[in-house]
């Protein structure tokens, strides 16, 4: 997020997109809704019918996969009705040019045969956030990003944001809901294919030189690869070992069944984790790992925050913490990587990751900081980009509109979509060995949209049989207007309805983000009782 | 100056100058300036719409009392905020309350129990699973689980209320059954030890109040050297209990786990002969602290009493727990009986003997043993020979002949007891081969040597004379307990007599040491079960307890091997499941109860609600409902941010208080369970939290929340190796409180059972066990040949965007240094 959580009590216009924070960020949701309450005014757009959605001044049912053309329409509008703020436009950003030239073709009328939305909808929206004087904040989730044009679809948002002057005070600015706990944090730590820590790059050779000297080692130059390209370079034979620190790739990979085949390829697999998930018991190697509530460490939240996770209990058994396993690995193969305490690992991160030099442990003890924190007594920073960006000025990057990779035809006529339920996580290893958690929510349920249903002859809890051209799941159905017709959603926590044997390693051509919202699939009706061969004969022979 | 413009406004607070925020509460400004003014209803700007008005205080120029939640601060007020007026209103108020507030706080188990362990905690750790922590809750009061849970007369199990549904929760196999689990799983249970302080207390005895006293003695800090004169530890639990009550491997283990703390041992040491008090002192002994139990046995004094073939029970058992058994003849005679008396007559039976008779002046029913030993005995063929009484023992030709009196009662004396008196003329004489007698037992029969033991002051029966509080004998610096101050006890009383000796040496050796003392406070449903209004079990179903598994009678006399098997887990879990919980789940953390504590609000005084009113409500996934707690404060509402809950009531009565409360959960609950956090009693409790926290110590532990990207701060409830609880802190940013289902409740996977324990390594296609050591070796080896064969661009790593930054960091480090690539990854965009 370049603002805060605190921030959101600011706003005065809440421009939600492909985000339903009521399930992914249940207490951040929460602020939103309690910013609504007190007049705040609340854009959502969704193609489902959200709780956020429902109580929207403007709900955009938008087209999956079509943000671009409404975010560039947008642009188009505010520009056209010369909302947009020059002065931030003129001072601060580079290439308006290009973004004008860009969007001009997309005119509210076009987008709206695009994304499905009415076109005086995108009017009024555009002018709303860009309302001069107001304070407007995007917030996003995974509803944006998770598409083979994620990000296209966030340049947009930065575009809408600097050409309205919404950054760099609070209550604006661009603000990714972030999906996992530390999932900011391993992407500031450099655990990325493409960049050394903090983001540097794997192309600056004094930088690269500086961790060699302290690291007394030569480090690679050569750029690796994303984990969802690793599977089809183990098809090629070009990756043969795998280290899998916490990750259930069976469960959680697009095309789930596509990296299942590279697992049973690989020549060895390692996996550490708290449980023997479906992923470990393919491994060669198992190392059980200490979980969150066993270890010393800090995760980095989504607005920034750097805040401490402390040891409560001891790990079960010969359970270790995974910085430790790593440190007796790395010694195992003649690295010398030796760490008293986690505290000593985050001494070096401050050494080394210019956003977090002014922190430790004793400055987050009781209250977590926010980067940038450059030197010791700088406070932290709850907005980014006040005055000034990073590179200097920001720069306008225009995008087009492209068709999602996947769309329905006469064959998959549905498009699926996929996502959270507030009371499970993830793959529900954590969360589903809480019974009240299981009470609340016990299985995955296929949303429907009632006319389709009706069409179908889908009632409530019905078996469903989704097949896609990866793959295909058994799983009930729930008759709810959630959903928008010609669409289906499914929650990934559930093994017993592994959602992501269906969805599709179509990947963004810059992020490698995988298109987890959209793929065609078709639905077949197995009635109440699935195993009723007789019922299922005649409904297929229709 | 920035401090002086924030805060403005001069007040006095108790004649303490506080500075404070223009239109702030008076409240809070006394939290502020630390200043603790009770409320028991104010949530952020909220208070309950019958205000709680604990918060009274007294304003200079204002008349009558004020509530300060609701009192704007004004440049140079001052504020009372303890004075008569309050705290009589204060009291009243919460009197009020007491009389309509109905529950337990402690369920009556825990306070029949002689060593005040908290039963009901530990039954509820067996119903979740957590053996560990159940024994270590035991462990907190008992350092003898093992032997207890065998011979325990279980105080507690009879005043269980479930007696009122069907039978008694068979508690005393529950807590055998987890010590035993730790024994067999090989659980260390690492139980905290305070740092030195230097000094030095000697331990006289070894047995079970001696090594319980040595163990928290010891637990504090303290150097213990204990002192036995036999060749082993362990007492009356060694020499007194045979193999098949406390098998000697078991009591071994025992014995084991409460010297892993530290205690040093001197065997052999006979007092008056190896040391005397005076040495003991000379070698520069703090305390000592006598525990020597009751090992003289009472004579019988009557004629023939030192014949072959005539001995104590003490000196008979001792042979039998030696090993030493011999031939005892075919028929045998035991005088006496209490519990001895039983384990005597069953240990002659396992030796061959065919014919054991007790033989005692009054009745089965009025015998001091514990009437489950003598029905033990009973189905083992033990006889009993009732209202008669040995005269006299002498030598036969074919063994002894014991001379046996008829007995009656007599008439009854000043007290109104009624002793049994011979009947004259009524003799009968049995022939036996054995006499074994236990009719009582001292701790001396005469004083050790030594000019200290000289002045040490007996009561009348030969026992030590300490005093019941303190511990003390009549010398200073020298403590007994256990048996050889009350003469033969159970083994829980001699535990809790040592505990609370030890209590009383460590408060005098630490000067800054301050003595708990436990408060009596306490709500109760009933104390007897007359008083226990049937209502209050509305709903439960019958099921009956488990049976303890055991060997047949006709096999067990066979041998001295364990008689009861003890319960499967599947057992001890279903039995656990039958606790009703009496106790207060939220006994730890209830406002109400230190409120009226703190205000000297008995409920025995003001009276307290003798039925339930409401009927409890468990339809709520995660929260359990018992309006008969509610004080109608209203906290449960004024925290919820989502408008989650109504309560309500229907009228209120002239006092104040609410009559027909109504409460409900509305569709907006998203199951946050901040109202439980916030709930002043256990009206709303965590359906999960079921272990209530009488006097443990609950470690807080800050963390931050490890599901989504919102960085919740949340505090871990951290009893021994447990997390017991997740709350947040409302003070804290980024979420002041907030969390959502999965923050609050979804920590079970901590300590899940499927977690991984150990490493495991493919054998044969296989995951097998395997030794760090053998399965990083494997993992080095098999990186090593692949980056020969492949290069290291052939290896992969994935981090995790669940681990920490400090584990990420050093993943990426792993796979750039130790293996060579840049193929590392995580799943940020999955």
């Amino acid at each position: 997020m370049t603002n805060s959580i605190a921030d959101i009590a600011e706003a005065d216009v809440l421009f939600l997109i492909g985000s339903n924070a009521d399930t992914g960020h249940p207490t951040i949701g929460l602020r939103l809704h309690q910013a609504a309450d007190r007049g705040a005014k609340l854009i959502v757009v969704d193609p489902r019918q959200t709780a956020f959605a429902r109580r929207a001044d403007h709900w955009l049912q938008i087209n999956p996969g079509t943000d671009v053309a409404l975010l560039n329409a947008m642009c188009q509008v505010i520009i056209e009705d010369d909302l947009h703020d020059k002065e931030f436009v003129r001072k601060r950003t580079e290439d308006f040019d290009d973004l004008k030239k860009t969007v001009s073709r997309y005119t509210p009328e076009y987008a709206s045969e695009i994304t499905g939305v009415p076109a005086d909808d995108i009017r009024a929206v555009a002018r709303l956030y860009a309302s001069p004087g107001k304070n407007s904040a995007i917030f996003y989730g995974m509803g944006l990003a998770h598409h083979a044009t994620g990000t296209d679809n966030v340049k947009c948002v930065a575009n809408l944001a600097m050409l309205c002057g919404k950054l760099g005070k609070p209550g604006c600015g661009v603000n990714p809901l972030r999906g996992q706990n530390n999932v900011q944090g391993a992407c500031d730590m450099g655990a990325l294919f493409n960049t050394l820590p903090g983001y540097t790059g794997l192309v600056s050779e004094e930088t690269f030189e500086k961790y060699e000297k302290r690291w007394g080692v030569k480090l690679p130059r050569r750029p690796g690869r994303a984990a969802t390209e690793v599977w089809d370079a183990i098809h090629e034979g070009d990756i043969r070992g795998l280290y899998i620190m916490g990750e259930d790739p069976v469960l959680a990979d697009p095309n789930a069944n596509h990296a299942v085949e590279a697992l049973e390829k690989l020549d060895f697999l390692l996996v550490q984790d708290i449980f023997l998930t479906d992923t470990a018991r393919m491994a060669d190697v198992v190392l059980p790992a200490a979980c969150y509530a066993e270890k010393d460490g800090t995760f980095t939240s989504t607005e920034r925050r750097v805040q401490r996770v402390r040891k409560a209990v001891d790990p079960p058994g010969e359970a270790r913490p995974d910085w430790q396993i790593l440190c007796a690995l790395a010694a195992k193969m003649g690295y010398r990587m030796h760490y008293d305490s986690a505290e000593e690992i985050f001494d070096e991160i401050t050494e080394f990751i210019p956003q977090y030099r002014g922190m430790s442990y004793e400055r987050i003890d009781r209250v977590g900081l926010q980067w940038p924190v450059p030197d010791k007594d700088h406070p932290g920073t709850p907005v980014l980009h006040v005055g000034k960006f990073v590179r200097g000025k920001g720069l306008f990057i225009p995008e087009d509109y492209t068709q999602p990779v996947e769309l329905p035809d006469g064959d998959y006529p549905f498009i699926l979509t996929t996502g959270r339920e507030v009371a499970q996580y993830n793959f529900g290893s954590m969360t589903r060995k809480t019974p009240a958690i299981e009470e609340l929510c016990p299985e995955a349920l296929a949303e429907v949209n009632p006319s389709d249903a009706e069409r179908m002859g889908i009632k409530d809890r019905d078996w469903l049989e989704i097949t896609s051209r990866r793959g295909s799941i058994r799983i009930r159905a729930k008759v709810t207007d959630n959903s928008q017709e010609g669409t289906v959603f499914v929650p990934y926590h559930f093994v017993e309805a592994p959602v992501n044997r269906l969805t599709l390693n179509a990947l963004d051509r810059l992020s490698r983000s995988p298109q987890y919202k959209i793929c065609a699939v078709r639905i077949e009706n197995l009635g109440a009782d699935p195993d009723n061969k007789e019922k299922r004969a005649i409904l297929t022979e229709n | 100056m920035k401090q002086e413009k924030r805060y403005p406004m001069n007040i006095v607070i108790d004649g303490k100058k506080v500075r404070a925020r223009a239109g702030s509460t008076v409240l809070e400004a006394a939290r502020k300036a630390g200043i603790d003014i009770p409320s028991m209803c104010r949530v952020g700007e909220k208070n309950s719409e019958v205000p709680c008005g604990l918060c009274v205080v007294e304003v200079e120029g204002r008349d009558g009392l004020v509530r300060a939640c609701d009192t704007v601060v004004e440049e140079g007020m001052v504020v009372a905020t303890r004075t008569e007026a309050t705290a009589a209103y204060r009291k009243e108020r919460l009197s009020d309350m007491a009389r309509d507030h109905f529950g337990d706080c402690k369920a009556p188990c825990n306070l029949t129990c002689p060593g005040q362990i908290n039963v009901q905690g530990y039954i509820a750790h067996v119903a979740k699973g957590q053996y560990e922590e159940a024994l270590r809750l035991v462990m907190e009061r008992n350092p003898f689980p093992f032997s207890v849970g065998r011979v325990c007369p279980r105080f507690c199990e009879t005043r269980c209320r479930r007696i009122l549904v069907d039978e008694p929760v068979s508690i005393n196999h529950l807590k055998r059954f987890v010590a035993d689990w730790c024994m067999a799983n090989k659980i260390d249970l690492k139980i905290p030890k305070e740092p030195p302080t230097g000094k030095k207390v000697a331990v006289i005895g070894g047995g079970p109040a001696g090594l319980t006293g040595a163990y928290f003695l010891a637990r504090k800090g303290h150097d213990v050297t204990v002192f036995e004169g036999e060749a082993k530890l362990g007492g009356m639990l060694r020499y007194g209990f045979p193999e098949y009550k406390i098998p000697k491997d078991v009591l071994d283990y025992e014995i084991a786990t409460i010297l892993r703390m530290g205690i040093a041992v001197r065997l052999n040491q006979r007092w008056g002969k190896d040391f005397t008090l005076q040495s003991l002192q000379d070698q520069g002994f703090d305390a000592i602290l006598i525990t020597i139990g009751s090992p003289v046995a009472e004579r019988i004094n009557i004629p023939g009493e030192t014949n072959p073939g005539v001995m104590s029970a003490i000196e008979f058992l001792r042979e039998i727990n030696e090993g030493g058994a011999r031939d005892y003849g075919r028929r045998a005679a035991v005088f006496g009986g209490n519990n001895i008396v039983m384990e005597a007559a069953r240990s002659l039976i396992r030796s061959g003997v065919e014919e054991v008779t007790v033989i005692y002046p009054r009745s089965v029913t009025e015998m001091p043993a514990n009437q489950r030993n003598i029905r033990e005995a009973e189905k083992e063929g033990v006889q009993f020979l009732t209202a008669a009484s040995p005269v006299q023992i002498s030598q036969g030709e074919d063994g002894l002949e014991v001379e046996l009196i008829r007995m009656r009662l007599g008439e009854p004396d000043a007290r109104g007891n009624r002793h049994p008196e011979a009947i004259p003329g009524s003799t009968n004489i049995i022939h036996v081969d054995t006499v074994v007698h236990s009719l009582g037992q001292a701790a001396f029969d005469e004083k050790p040597a030594g000019a200290l033991e000289e002045q040490l002051e007996l009561t009348p029966k030969n026992n030590i004379k300490a005093n019941p509080r303190t511990s003390l004998t009549n010398i200073p610096g020298i403590y007994a307990a256990g048996d050889s101050t009350s003469g033969p006890r159970s083994v829980i009383q001699a535990v809790v007599s040592a505990r609370r000796a030890a209590e009383n040496i460590h408060v005098q050796l630490d000067k800054n040491a301050v003595k708990v003392t436990e408060s009596r406070f306490n709500f109760t449903r009933g104390r007897s079960f007359d008083d226990v209004d049937l209502r209050n079990f509305e709903g439960i179903k019958v099921k009956l307890r488990e049976k303890m598994p055991e060997r047949p009678p006709e096999r067990a006399v066979q041998d001295f091997d364990e008689v009861k098997l003890g319960f499967t887990e599947k057992m001890a879990r279903r039995e656990a499941e039958r606790c009703l919980s009496c106790g207060c789940n939220a006994y730890g953390r209830c406002d109400f109860k230190s409120r009226c504590i703190e205000n000297g609000v008995d409920p025995n005084k003001t009276g307290q609600p003798k039925a339930p009113i409401y009927s409890r409500d468990y339809s709520h996934p995660a929260i359990a409902v018992d309006m008969n707690k509610c004080v109608f404060c209203q906290r449960c509402k004024n925290a919820c941010e989502y408008d989650g809950l109504e309560i309500t009531a229907g009228s209120f009565a002239d006092n104040g208080r609410p009559r027909d409360i109504s409460f409900r959960f509305t569709e907006n609950c998203v199951s946050c369970g901040k109202c439980v956090d916030f709930c002043s009693t256990g009206a709303l409790s965590k359906k999960d939290a079921i272990v209530p926290v009488v006097n443990e110590e609950v470690r807080d532990v800050r963390s931050t929340c490890p599901y989504c990207g919102a960085g919740c701060q949340i505090v871990l409830k951290v009893k021994g190796n447990t997390v017991m609880e997740v709350t947040a802190d409302p003070e804290q940013a980024p979420n002041y409180g907030a969390l959502c289902v999965k923050g609050r409740f979804g920590f079970n996977f901590i300590q899940h059972p499927d977690r991984l324990k150990t490493p495991l390594v493919r054998r044969g296609g296989q995951l097998v066990e395997a030794s760090w050591d053998e399965a990083l070796e494997e993992v080095a080896k098999r990186f090593f040949d692949l980056k020969a064969m492949y290069g290291p661009d052939s290896i992969a790593g994935f981090s995790c965007a669940r681990c920490t930054n400090e584990e990420n960091f050093l993943m990426q480090k792993f796979m750039r240094t130790a293996i060579g690539t840049n193929n590392i990854d995580h799943c940020a965009r999955l």
